[in-house]
């Protein structure tokens, strides 16, 4: 059920990544790390084991030399929203660990309530969750940069991508002390965003047609949330999750790589 | 009365029956629940005051301002300032693990002294006083017999305070022998004293460009200041500036690029050449700045003509010549257009007459210190120092050549060729009695690492100031640790391809956390007890208080801002800007015998053993130079480049093909400087008949999560002199590679 | 003995015997006392604050609550104060009690912080915001934590032997049962108040409150 607050309509915080300025430099994915006290084994050479919020991908053209292309495309968390908050991992959480909110549109994880039943990962078909198979190890000394605002994961529960929320609760906090109700679009933005050295990340309330985000991308909430920009794109569009990530390219192959279409289909098509 | 089974049966149920109506199943169940959540071997950091302190990058030229966000004492987050004229808020993926390196356990705590045989990596700990005690022992020693010149440096960074300390040092003691890590910028500097008659740093107005042609240059793999590059590359993207890349593989910044243009290995400059014939012979030249401000364009125009036609750089380059010709007319048609040079990040130099072949296609179209061109951009001002009294040990020793011959007559415009260093060591088993090492690994990253080994062991005394340990510390005799950036105040002046002199402020964030020193004050302190007059060179209580009576009056704002720049800089119009003989822009060298223009240099080893051409790429997820990547950013390094312990080769799948390699499968490769074995990685982004490595692998010494993993690319290369600047142009080699 | 066939015996009818009775009512009784008296006692260990201290007297010698007890410019809570603040007075003795005298030689002078027996901390995976309950909705101090800004004394802190919690987060009494909002402090009593209050109640899953409002 929608709950309005008496003074905001609700928000959904979403974000837009450039994929024409991605460099595919990867400080995304390691400020995500810093930020979240992302644990590193010794060995991250199986991507299945490895554990990343943030992970950027490569795709290429397909094509031989000299036209081949490539593009990185940078993978957080989709907190989708599917119908009316049923994303495909909340839908199926046995623990309540995963919860949907309808005031921000973030898609939760907490910890504490994770048994490690590992459901939530067979659901979300863009592969963003993970596991902590082991128990991290912070060789010594490292434990120090550790980020109190964040719970730090044992092995056998799942995490993923929280589009910092823990930002938000502080952004909020200094919003009460300052007597004020809403947080502004600078206040609460993630870490993958701020350290992006070629702003190809955008993050703000798609709801809010003063945000960034919004006007990159003019979500149809008609339609599921679907890009009006024709040159934005969702991965998996056609599945249904309703995802707040949204991609921009001016080139079509990339477009294109964002869903399983049919040699004769046409990008873009399709319904929510 | 009968006691038996079912008087304790009935009170057992007593008993349950009485438990479940007392708190105790209850409070112990939920007591439970919450003990199976504390989880006492997982870390919990613990809460406390947010503060941010703001400092300056030194992890790579860029110059970064970085703000780090700290709780309580403890650094947490780097984050990027934003409005810092260099990365206005970005901070790149090294830089953001920087905390890694200040926690790390990597990191070298105490002076150490060697036990046991160089390379052992057996150490004890030693106690400042003794360490340079000793130190100052052997060199009042070399002095005494009148050797000075015996002692050599080498420094990571050629600028900032510290390197003028060395370097005054040096000059004290007597010897010259100061040599410096090698870049890009050694080329770009020596080509534009060459074509302006003037010393400074080249930079590249690239946010005003509208025509971008990089020949080779990596500006998304981290060349010039990786992030400024990024911002303008988003800046480019938003206002429709058409980029060309022209090299053989399919890079990053290529697959950034409007368009790709593939040259065979080595020929970037050859394009040069050839679109320079094209813009001479249509006549799109800029008349206004050719006619009046250059000198001996008519001379070097015959030789264009001639020598460079475009059909004949079409066999050179492998391209069509209508692309050659088209894309000549582009670059001269454009308003705003800028040739810049520098494979990959730009760690290696560019032989001189390629350097001065891409000056010369902007001289053509007249960008010079025009907005989006090259700029002359004069190196930040610093207050002097007192002249260095010398004595006469000092006198005899600084008249002695310098053991890399840079400066000498052969390489007059050198300040520096550590590439000649090793061999001339090798060769004289004499040359040097004493090394210092700072901020550079060498025995890693120089082009023919194993030479240089060979040059070490030669060597009795090798002192390194690194903070970690590095393949150079674990070859030192004596490590004097330096404090990591994020604990030490240092000046960090950037020349990296900027458009206005700017130094930037690095400031501690934290205490220093274990016994180590900062090399200035090493350095001040170790002059004091040669005593003498090298004593009397070092007035300076510290470094701290040496730095801030150098800075001046740029001192305050540093400290208020972080960094300062020259704000109103406009780099000197055409009639003032040129020092040369002629007094204008010259074209070439007649005195110097320097020309732009295409020499063949050919990658080493010959075709028949070695069919292939390999080369090295860059990538923003591997650093190579006395930084190495910390556990954050080997862990972003993608399955297609590191697989296990092993590095994967990337080579055409025509190519491989025919050499019977799949995707996956291990093989032999041969240079003629060394062998490896590598994993095949099928990648149609790479030219048939060429293969490529990434740099920054390889590593024996550093923590478990970098060492042993790949192969050292410099280890399979060898240094090519080039024979105007004596610089190593190296820019890959002839290779073999067989299935395993 | 055996009894002649053909006499009716003195037959017991079929219920349950004495001492199954008794043994019952044993068994019941003891896990009573067991349950109600013994285990609370066991359960808790009392400890003693590390300092003794008296918050009104330094009502009275400070400028108040927000002495100590302040937010940052970030909004933040500070807490409980470290020891930088206490030595803002307490460098020397101020008074003549052996408390302070305590306090002196054992933090002051080696500078080493006070170990304080926190009773409302919550475990590591709560995230409780200050501003948002004093500022915002105004809430008094009291209200959670009790009267302790008024004694002159830090009463006992008993810990839960199992979890390591104050017993102040449960509560006094055994069975949850709490007279005051200061009683309790677990999730529940958090989210009475946020339901009443509508405070963010955006969850799909629960129909309340959204987990990361108050979780990290």
């Amino acid at each position: 059920m929608k709950e309005a607050q008496s003074h905001s309509e609700a928000k959904r915080f979403g974000m837009v990544i450039d994929l024409d300025k991605c460099t595919g430099c990867g400080a995304c994915m390691v400020a995500c790390m810093s930020e979240n006290n992302v644990p590193f084994r010794e060995d991250e050479s199986d991507k299945l084991l490895s554990t990343a919020w943030m992970r950027v991908f490569k795709m290429t053209n397909g094509k031989p030399f000299p036209e081949t292309d490539i593009c990185y495309i940078p993978r957080p968390c989709m907190h989708c929203e599917g119908h009316h908050g049923h994303s495909p991992c909340v839908s199926v959480c046995p623990a309540t660990a995963t919860d949907y909110d309808n005031l921000t549109g973030i898609v939760s994880q907490i910890y504490t309530r994770c048994f490690g039943c590992r459901y939530c990962m067979a659901a979300c078909p863009y592969h963003a969750r993970v596991f902590n198979w082991w128990d991290p190890v912070w060789p010594e000394g490292m434990e120090r940069s550790l980020n109190p605002d964040v719970s730090v994961r044992m092995r056998g529960v799942v995490e993923k991508c929280s589009f910092c929320f823990h930002r938000y609760q502080a952004a909020m906090e200094k919003a009460h002390y300052e007597g004020e109700k809403e947080i502004e679009e600078d206040a609460y933005q993630t870490a993958c965003t701020q350290a992006c050295p070629a702003g190809a990340i955008s993050f703000g309330d798609l709801n809010n047609p003063e945000h960034k985000v919004h006007q990159l991308v003019k979500p149809d909430l008609r339609h599921g949330g679907r890009p009006k920009n024709p040159e934005a794109f969702r991965l998996l569009e056609r599945l249904g999750t309703n995802p707040k990530v949204y991609y921009l390219s001016r080139r079509e192959w990339v477009r294109r790589a964002g869903d399983n279409y049919l040699k004769n289909e046409k990008t873009g098509g399709g319904h929510a | 009365m009968k006691i038996g089974r079912r008087c304790f049966l009935s009170f057992v149920i007593g008993g349950a029956a009485g438990t479940a109506l007392t708190p105790l199943p209850w409070k112990l169940t939920d007591d439970l629940s919450i003990w199976s959540q504390n989880w006492p071997w997982t870390p919990v950091p613990e809460k406390g005051e947010r503060s941010y302190s703001d400092t300056v990058c030194t992890l790579c030229r860029g110059g970064c301002g970085i703000s780090v966000r700290k709780v309580d004492r403890r650094a947490v987050k780097i984050e990027g300032v934003k409005g810092h004229p260099v990365n206005d808020g970005g901070v790149c993926i090294l830089g953001l693990s920087g905390l890694q390196l200040l926690y790390g356990p990597n990191r070298i705590k105490t002076p150490l002294k060697r036990k046991g045989k160089r390379g052992q990596g057996r150490w004890e700990a030693i106690s400042w006083e003794d360490a340079l005690a000793e130190i100052a022992e052997k060199l009042k020693g070399i002095r005494e017999e009148n050797k000075a010149h015996t002692v050599g440096c080498i420094l990571g960074k050629r600028y900032g305070v510290t390197a003028a300390l060395f370097e005054r040092w040096m000059k004290a003691y007597g010897s010259a022998n100061l040599m410096v890590e090698p870049s890009v910028e050694d080329s770009l500097e020596m080509a534009l004293e060459a074509m302006h008659g003037v010393k400074a740093s080249v930079g590249f107005d690239m946010e005003n460009a509208n025509y971008i042609l990089s020949f080779g240059s990596g500006f998304i793999e981290g060349w010039g200041s990786p992030v400024r590059a990024f911002k303008a590359n988003s800046i480019w993207k938003d206002n429709g500036v058409k980029t060309i890349q022209v090299e053989p593989r399919l890079s990053n910044t290529a697959a950034k690029a409007d368009q790709w243009v593939p040259v065979k290995a080595g020929t970037e400059s050859a394009l040069a050449m050839g679109m320079a014939h094209v813009i001479i012979k249509e006549s799109l030249y800029n008349p206004a700045f050719v006619d009046n401000y250059t000198s001996g364009f008519h001379g070097w125009k015959q030789r264009v003509l001639k020598d460079y036609t475009p059909e004949k750089i079409a066999e050179i380059t492998g391209l069509d010549a209508s692309v050659i010709k088209k894309l000549a007319r582009e670059f001269a048609g454009a308003s705003h257009p800028l040739a810049i040079c520098g494979r990959g990040q730009g760690d290696t130099p560019v032989a001189l007459n390629e350097a001065m072949a891409v000056h010369a296609l902007n001289a053509l179209v007249g960008n010079i210190n025009q907005p989006g061109g090259v700029w002359a951009v004069p190196k930040p001002s610093y207050s002097d120092w007192p002249e260095v009294e010398l004595d006469e040990i000092a006198e005899t020793g600084l008249q002695r050549e310098r053991i890399d011959g840079a400066g000498s007559a052969k390489f007059p415009m050198a300040a520096s060729l550590l590439n000649r260093f090793a061999a001339a060591v090798a060769a004289d088993g004499e040359a040097l009695q004493a090394l210092f090492i700072s901020g550079a690994n060498p025995v890693y990253s120089l082009q023919g690492a194993k030479v240089f080994q060979a040059a070490l062991d030669k060597i009795p005394l090798v002192v390194s100031f690194s903070s970690y340990m590095d393949e150079t510390a674990m070859q030192a005799d004596l490590i004097l640790p330096n404090h990591v950036y994020l604990e030490r105040y240092e000046d960090v002046p950037v020349t990296a391809g900027l458009t206005a002199p700017m130094i930037g402020l690095a400031r501690p964030v934290v205490w220093p956390l274990y016994d180590t020193r900062h090399t200035g004050d090493v350095i001040i302190s170790l002059a004091r007890e040669i005593g003498g007059p090298v004593a009397a060179a070092f007035s300076w209580d510290s470094f701290e208080a040496c730095l801030e009576e150098t800075l001046d009056d740029k001192w305050e704002v540093l400290n208020e801002q972080g960094f300062w720049t020259d704000t109103g800089f406009e780099p000197p119009a055409w009639k003032d800007a040129f020092e040369t003989a002629s007094g204008k822009f010259e074209f070439g060298s007649e005195a110097m015998d320097l020309s732009p223009g295409y020499s063949a240099l050919t990658a080493e080893g010959d075709r028949g053993t070695y069919p292939l051409v390999l080369i090295p790429y860059d990538s923003m997820r591997l650093a190579n130079g006395y930084i190495s990547d910390p556990p954050f950013v080997v862990k972003t390094v993608e399955e297609t480049v590191l697989l296990g312990k092993s590095v994967l080769i990337e080579i055409n799948p025509k190519t491989a093909k025919e050499f019977g390699l799949a995707e996956g499968k291990s093989a032999k490769l041969t240079t003629p400087q060394g062998e490896a074995r590598v994993k095949v990685h099928l990648y149609e982004g790479i030219m048939p008949g060429v293969i490529a490595l990434p740099r920054g692998l390889g590593h024996t010494a550093k923590d478990r999560f970098m060492a042993g993993k790949g192969v050292n690319f410099n280890e399979l290369i060898g240094p090519v002199e080039d024979a105007s600047s004596g610089l190593d142009v190296a820019w890959g080699i002839r290779a073999n590679l067989a299935k395993a | 003995m055996s009894k002649p066939d053909d006499q009716p015996t003195d037959i017991k009818t079929k219920r349950p015997e004495g001492p199954i009775i008794l043994f019952f009512l044993v068994g019941f009784a003891a896990s009573l006392v067991l349950g109600w008296g013994i285990f609370p006692k066991l359960l808790y260990s009392q400890k003693q604050q590390p300092v003794e201290f008296s918050h009104a007297l330094h009502n009275l010698e400070t400028d108040g609550c927000e002495s100590c007890h302040y937010f940052r410019e970030d909004g933040t809570f500070a807490g409980i104060p470290k020891l930088e603040r206490c030595m803002e007075c307490h460098e020397e003795p101020m008074g003549e009690s052996d408390a302070e005298a305590k306090f002196i030689e054992e933090y002051v002078y080696p500078q080493r912080e006070v170990p304080w027996l926190v009773y409302s901390r919550q475990p590591p995976c709560v995230y409780f915001p200050h501003a948002a309950h004093v500022i915002s909705a105004k809430m008094d101090c009291a209200t959670c934590h009790g009267g302790i800004g008024e004694s002159d004394h830090l009463k006992v802190y008993e810990e839960n032997r199992i979890t390591g919690y104050s017993r102040d987060i449960w509560g006094k009494n055994m069975i949850g049962l709490k007279k005051n909002t200061a009683d309790r402090m677990k999730m529940d009593d958090c989210s009475e108040c946020h339901v009443r209050e509508h405070v963010h109640q955006g969850s799909v899953q629960t129909g309340k409150g959204g987990c990361f409002v108050c979780h990290k």
